[in-house]
């Protein structure tokens, strides 16, 4: 069987051709992605949908090459991950494209309790030998937390939290940001306000992959890609 | 945001536990400066005593010489006499260039620790002290009823030349049949920063009629024409061949006996030192291993937002390094603050092997080894940093952060 080649489109954001991931526990193999073949458009916001380990997790480890396929191809913000299931980039490189290219949000925050909002958000600029501290107050601003920038995580509420975490995932300037699950720990009411601001910055032209399994989150993002037992079953 | 601010604020997350530890390796790292600044102390203490007696060679009667060494830099009582008519061959003996004998007595009240030293001495003395200043004058003759005060016992006696010292035997002294006597100050020593300043000078020969010692002596203080290795053997070998039941001791080599006796308990308490040193970093070793356990999650974060491994292994190593430093410093400032309550607690606990430290201060502050302190703790960290650090870097941020979820 012959590998899967690119679709060449330099412009995407990120772009899976045949790509596959296999963890091995013992002798035990889990297929956790199966042939995904999926290509992200700068501007694009998508929702990549499914229930618990349907691999959407997986999906955006790979798409934010924390992780490398096991088979297919990957190509992320122009440089080619792996091809033919063998990787192309090593760690150090890895590294330094998602520190140029990518931003993260997680369920859970990650905020470092000893550090104020501010300084959070600037936690990214430190591995970039960077420093920005008017653009992080610019960022807090942007995600309605002017008047938080000196408050500890002790002193927010989730809500604020994740808004602090989503500055500093925006930071770098990414090309592409991955949010997994990033209204699973906050109310209804706070998950609206969240969405709205990926809304906006989605407006502001940022390319959004969003894991959710909450299909009312889903039905108001444009694509969706519906994930099954590793498989896209609608949506590539 | 820097490292150094970051790892700092990491350290303080669990203030306590960082605490406990930086407490760990202070108290190794004061036990260590001051030791270090006890052995220097000592030496240099020792040293300038000696040069402060201003000879070169000690002539005592048999018995253990550094009993009488002690007795002689420190004054006191030593129940072994020389017949004073044996300085004279000594003063004779080729590449000897000053002789002074010298008698003592004491009068000792442990319970009031109301001591008082007696010398006797000859203008001799005086060759030995070119720095001494005396305010009056010096002994009219060797006989006379007159005693030169140095400057504490004077304080303490309040008494000022032209006054009388009323020299009263205790009972021990009136036991043994020795005089009383009423005797003119005619001088008060300047301060000499030395143990002159507490002894009670008088001429030769009214101590040895006073004290009814008559014809005795307790040390002769030899200065040698040439201090060279070769040139102080050929005089001490010189003086040996006088015969008569004496010690014939040079001064360098109490210097050497007394280092070296100091050396072995160094080497000893070194041991014991470096012991708690180890102790104290497994201690940190532990401590920031369980914090690289407790913030798996928040490595894989930091990975995932950019941090490369060699990053997170700077960071980590940043916090060991940074909590033995302010260990050590920690540790050193205690030894410093605490100096004198150290010395006085060494100086008791240290009171049966060496029946006399030097007066000056042995615990003080020297550059090299708080050099040498602060060198060692960060060498700490740099050790015991590694192993966490390096598990810290090797953490998958997938792993990590899917643990979380």
């Amino acid at each position: 069987m012959t590998e899967p080649a690119f679709d060449v489109q330099l412009s995407l954001v990120a772009e899976a051709a045949g790509m596959g991931k296999i963890y091995r526990r013992g002798a035990e193999e889990i297929h956790a992605l199966r042939e995904i073949s999926v290509a992200f458009a700068p501007g694009e916001f998508t929702c990549v949908l499914g229930p618990s380990g349907a691999g959407k997790t997986t999906l955006l480890n790979l798409l934010g090459v924390m992780d490398v396929p096991t088979s297919g191809a990957l190509r992320v913000a122009g440089t080619t991950i792996a091809d033919a299931g063998r990787v192309r980039l090593a760690e150090g490189g890895r590294d330094r494209l998602r520190r140029e290219n990518i931003g993260f949000i997680f369920t859970e925050f990650f905020l470092l309790p000893t550090l104020t909002a501010v300084e959070n958000v600037q936690l990214p600029l430190l591995w970039a030998e960077k420093d920005d501290h008017s653009y992080a107050v610019e960022l807090l601003e942007r995600v309605g937390l002017g008047h938080r920038l000196t408050h500890r995580p002790t002193e927010m509420s989730g809500g604020e939290m994740q808004r602090v975490a989503i500055a500093r995932a925006l930071i770098n300037r990414p090309r592409l940001l991955l949010a997994d699950e990033p209204t699973g720990n906050v109310d209804t009411k706070t998950r609206d306000g969240i969405f709205d601001l990926f809304r906006e910055l989605n407006a502001d032209g940022l390319t959004i992959v969003l894991a959710t399994h909450d299909g009312e989150l889903a039905a108001r993002i444009d694509r969706v890609i519906h994930l099954r037992e590793g498989r896209i079953v609608e949506g590539a | 945001m820097e490292y150094l601010r970051l790892a700092l604020k990491n350290l303080l997350r669990r203030k306590t536990r960082t605490l406990l530890t930086l407490v760990g390796i202070g108290v190794a790292i004061a036990v260590l400066y001051s030791l270090l600044e006890f052995q220097q102390g000592y030496e240099q203490g020792l040293n300038a005593e000696i040069n402060q007696l201003g000879a070169h060679i000690m002539v005592v009667p048999k018995g253990c010489p550094y009993e009488a060494a002690t007795i002689v830099l420190h004054g006191g009582k030593w129940p072994r006499y020389m017949e004073e008519s044996y300085f004279d061959k000594i003063a004779a003996t080729p590449g000897v260039s000053q002789a002074a004998p010298i008698l003592m007595d004491a009068m000792i009240n442990p319970a009031t620790k109301d001591n008082k030293i007696f010398l006797g001495i000859t203008e001799a003395y005086g060759t030995l002290r070119p720095k001494w200043t005396i305010q009056g004058t010096s002994f009219s003759t060797l006989e006379a009823r007159e005693v030169i005060l140095g400057t504490s016992i004077a304080e303490k006696l309040r008494l000022k030349p032209g006054d009388t010292f009323h020299l009263r035997q205790d009972a021990a002294g009136r036991a043994a049949g020795k005089d009383d006597a009423d005797m003119k100050v005619v001088g008060v020593l300047e301060r000499t920063g030395s143990q002159d300043d507490g002894f009670i000078f008088m001429p030769l020969h009214t101590l040895q009629s006073i004290f009814k010692l008559p014809g005795k002596i307790v040390v002769v203080l030899v200065q040698a024409e040439k201090i060279d290795g070769a040139s102080m053997e050929q005089t001490t070998q010189a003086l040996r061949e006088l015969g008569g039941n004496m010690n014939i001791f040079p001064l360098s080599e109490l210097l050497n006996n007394a280092s070296q006796l100091m050396q072995v308990t160094k080497v000893f308490v070194l041991a014991i030192v470096l012991v708690a040193i180890a102790i104290g970093a497994v201690g940190v070793l532990n401590t920031i291993l369980m914090a690289v356990f407790e913030r798996t999650k928040e490595i894989g974060m930091m990975k995932a937002i950019g941090a490369s491994p060699k990053d997170i292994f700077a960071l980590i190593w940043t916090e060991t390094i940074l909590i033995c430093t302010a260990g050590g410093l920690f540790g050193i400032g205690v030894a410093v603050a605490g100096s004198r309550g150290i010395e006085w607690f060494l100086r008791q606990a240290m009171a049966s092997q060496f029946s006399q430290l030097p007066e000056t201060t042995l615990i003080g502050i020297s550059p090299g080894v708080i050099l040498l302190c602060v060198g060692l703790s960060v060498g700490l960290g740099v050790l015991a940093g590694f192993y966490p650090a390096w598990r810290a870097s090797a953490v998958k941020p997938i792993e990590a952060i899917r643990g979380a979820n």
